[in-house]
């Protein structure tokens, strides 16, 4: 498996807005020869939607009575706000150094030509490695310190190689159909608006309510049991991998 | 119909209609992009990514982690 030379954040580096729809792109050109251009560019962070998703998400989760979870998605924010303005501040002091960077990248980028076989042995430990993952934090209590940290360390590592880049270059693709896109966001904003309506119409915002239940509430049964609960972390992996993948 | 049955029939609606536009986008020839297309979509970026990854991640946290 082959890490992908640069992401669409290093070819953005190479030349402003050359992300076609330019959505989630916050390396602006700013003019950082002046101290109120710098300041601009340290906050180019803030203008990605996802920072104020996730700012959201640590709020939402912190009062909610999760305030590991809270912590956690503040300091991805932060994070990831910090980093958007940091590149844009290298973004404007050396576009050139990026572009050539970004060339040498792409012309060294390793072709992937991993064999049938090593494939199939990759798959195989990773399906294994899932299945013990899966079996073993399955067993342990909800909510119990053992199963945060297992959590915890895996969703760090796969943020972590996400940060990096994808693990292997994809065809760029054309620009995706508004109206079609449009009524994706829709449906999954709605979603969401129905699940927090029902949170919200819980007695209060830690205590479950049979007439408004969440999601969290309907699932309650199933990850109850320890098999349950294996099947469940079982499809959260494969989820996550299918994510890394893209 | 409780209120009960009525928040469990809107989860349902929003499931019926994640099927219908996956179905929509990958069997017929409407302008629908898969969700597999939005997401590598939304990927495409660095903010993006780490961000549609921390909403898995923030998945396991939920529903195991105290």
């Amino acid at each position: 498996m082959s890490r992908a030379a640069p992401g669409p954040e290093d070819r953005h580096a190479g030349g402003p807005g050359t992300d076609g729809a330019g959505a989630g792109c916050a390396e602006a050109v700013v003019d950082t020869a002046r101290p109120a251009g710098r300041v601009l560019a340290a906050l180019a962070g803030l203008r990605e939607p996802v920072v104020w998703i996730l700012l959201a998400i640590a709020f939402f989760t912190a009062i909610s009575g999760k305030p590991v979870d809270g912590v956690l998605m503040l300091l991805v924010a932060v994070g990831l706000a910090w980093d958007a303005g940091r590149r844009a501040l290298r973004h404007s002091d050396i576009p050139g150094a990026a572009r050539a960077a970004g060339a040498a990248g792409a012309a060294g980028a390793p072709a992937s030509r991993a064999g049938g076989r090593r494939r199939v042995i990759l798959a195989s430990a990773l399906l294994a490695g899932g299945a013990a993952y899966a079996g073993v934090v399955g067993s342990f209590s909800r909510y119990s310190w053992p199963v945060t940290a297992c959590i915890i360390v895996l969703g760090t590592i796969v943020v972590l190689i996400g940060w990096h880049g994808p693990i292997r270059a994809r065809p760029e693709g054309g620009r995706l159909p508004v109206a079609g896109a449009l009524a994706w966001v829709a449906v999954l904003v709605a979603g969401c608006l129905w699940e927090l309506g029902a949170l919200l119409e819980q007695p209060s915002i830690t205590t479950d309510s049979y007439a408004h239940p969440t999601i969290s509430t309907l699932t309650d049964p199933v990850l109850a049991a320890s098999p349950g609960r294996a099947v469940v972390l079982l499809g959260w992996l494969a989820l996550g991998w299918y994510l890394v993948e893209r | 119909m409780s209120s009960h049955d009525v928040t469990i029939a809107g989860y349902l609606v929003v499931l019926a209609l994640i099927v219908l536009l996956q179905v929509l986008a990958t069997r017929t020839r409407a302008p629908i992009p898969s969700l597999g297309d939005m997401l590598t979509r939304a990927m495409r970026s660095r903010t993006g990514r780490v961000g549609v990854l921390v909403a898995w991640a923030w998945i396991g946290l939920h529903f195991f982690a105290r």
